[in-house]
């Protein structure tokens, strides 16, 4: 209450993480390797793609030192096709477009395989699995498969306004993708608020919602509108679930069965 | 609900019909004439803080000082209103803190059909509230007058959904900074 500052993180902010994003470049001048608290940088020849971090990337474009080759989703086709499904797709009327699939995961068309990300290790052989920014799918040519199903990344809309912004001369028809984000954002938008509905259930009854497939971005707009809406529906709702637990309480007294059980599954429940 | 949180202790403030079950000399101040004494039966407004003591604290004792009733931006008039649309209800009209008042009376009456009414109030609302918020032009246009009658709860919902959406527009370099 006391700290002015609104919850959760800024555009600008949500913006400076997606900078970490490995995106392709072609260099038109030598450049040596760099070492970066981010990791090291290799050595850059002018005929041969290299792949850096987003942030050293549009800085050499604006300093006309490289071309940036688009990421494989920033084109008109997989935009439109995503925008297609997202917006007349009967299975995703009120779910978002699948992300794209982690390294080692099955894609989504593969029904026969499960869909398990592989994890991976570190130099010291510690095991984790990857996200978000270090997550190779801004890398033209990375994991292009022969059925790979286009999906937006994470930082979706971070990554295309700024390639649009500094970049705008190296994607295929800027126009008409600037115009397919701005349809999806708002598709994407209406979706989401529609889930109200849906939050009811998430705040009183233990459901949920998902948001598999929502972009950085997007989460960082609706956060303080639906964190609110939930806290709201919760408080009113209170009364209700406490003549709820009451009863369950009086259930398993006179009842008593399996009730260690799910003693401690409200244990957990309790905030 | 802090202990600092100003709109919960606006909410403490707000009136509620009690009607007094004894006699209680010289409380007579509540009423407007001091010095006087308080006849078992008078109906008065108490604040909600003072209302929900006096009758809560008397089932401990042998029988209860005060009773409750329904305010009146809770009773089966409004009820009926939001059942019919919550949208057109002005609820700020009926109280400030509509909600948060509401919240408490809920924990004081049991009335699990009110639970359900406010509840898909609120959400219609709150949907409503989401297209007006992340309409580039504000609250400028057709939408002012369902605008005025959000209650605190719903302001607050408003201004973090529309913050966020103009932020947004800033970052992006559809609107300007002012």
């Amino acid at each position: 209450m006391a700290f002015p500052l609104p919850r959760g993180i800024t555009p600008s902010e949500i913006a400076f993480l997606a900078e970490m994003e490995t995106i392709t470049i072609v260099p038109r001048q030598r450049l040596e390797g760099m070492e970066l608290l981010s990791g090291s940088i290799e050595p850059l020849g002018p005929p041969r793609r290299a792949s850096l971090p987003l942030w050293l990337a549009l800085l050499l474009k604006r300093q006309r030192r490289a071309h940036i080759i688009p990421p494989s989703w920033l084109h008109p086709e997989p935009l439109s096709l995503i925008l297609e499904v997202e917006s007349q797709h009967q299975d995703y009327k009120n779910a978002f477009s699948p992300p794209p699939p982690l390294p080692g995961q099955a894609s989504v068309t593969d029904h026969e395989t499960e869909s398990i990300a592989r994890p991976q290790y570190t130099p010291d052989g510690e095991r984790y699995y990857a996200a978000p920014p270090f997550l190779p799918h801004n890398i033209s040519g990375a994991g292009t498969g022969e059925k790979e199903v286009p999906a937006l990344p994470f930082h979706w809309i971070e990554v295309g306004n700024m390639l649009l912004d500094a970049a705008s001369d190296d994607l295929v028809d800027p126009d008409q993708l600037r115009r397919l984000l701005k349809d999806l954002r708002e598709v994407r938008m209406a979706k989401m608020r529609s889930g109200v509905d849906a939050l009811d259930a998430a705040a009183t009854g233990g459901g949920g919602v998902a948001l598999t497939g929502v972009g950085a971005m997007e989460l960082g707009e609706e956060r303080g509108f639906l964190t609110g809406v939930v806290d709201n529906l919760r408080k009113i709702g209170a009364s209700k679930e406490q003549a709820r637990r009451e009863q369950l309480a009086d259930q398993r007294a006179n009842g008593g069965y399996g009730a260690t059980q799910e003693d401690e599954e409200e244990d957990y429940m309790e905030f | 609900m802090s202990y600092y949180d100003i709109d919960s202790i606006l909410t403490d403030a707000q009136k509620l019909p009690c009607t007094f079950e004894l006699e209680v000399p010289g409380l007579g101040v509540l009423e407007g004439n001091p010095g006087e004494d308080i006849k078992a039966g008078t109906r008065i407004d108490l604040p909600l803080w003072l209302g929900e003591m006096l009758s809560i604290a008397a089932r401990i004792g042998t029988s209860r000082l005060v009773t409750l009733d329904m305010p009146d931006a809770l009773s089966e008039r409004v009820m009926n209103a939001l059942k019919a649309d919550p949208r057109t209800v002005d609820l700020r009209a009926l109280a400030p803190h509509f909600y948060h008042l509401s919240e408490r009376i809920l924990e004081l009456f049991e009335e699990e059909e009110m639970v359900d009414v406010l509840t898909n109030t609120f959400k219609r609302r709150a949907a409503e509230i989401a297209d007006h918020a992340h309409n580039p032009r504000g609250a400028v246009g057709g939408g002012v007058d369902f605008l005025r009658g959000l209650d605190e709860a719903e302001r607050q919902l408003f201004r973090a959904a529309h913050d966020r959406a103009k932020e947004m527009r800033i970052w992006a370099g559809e609107a300007k900074r002012k």
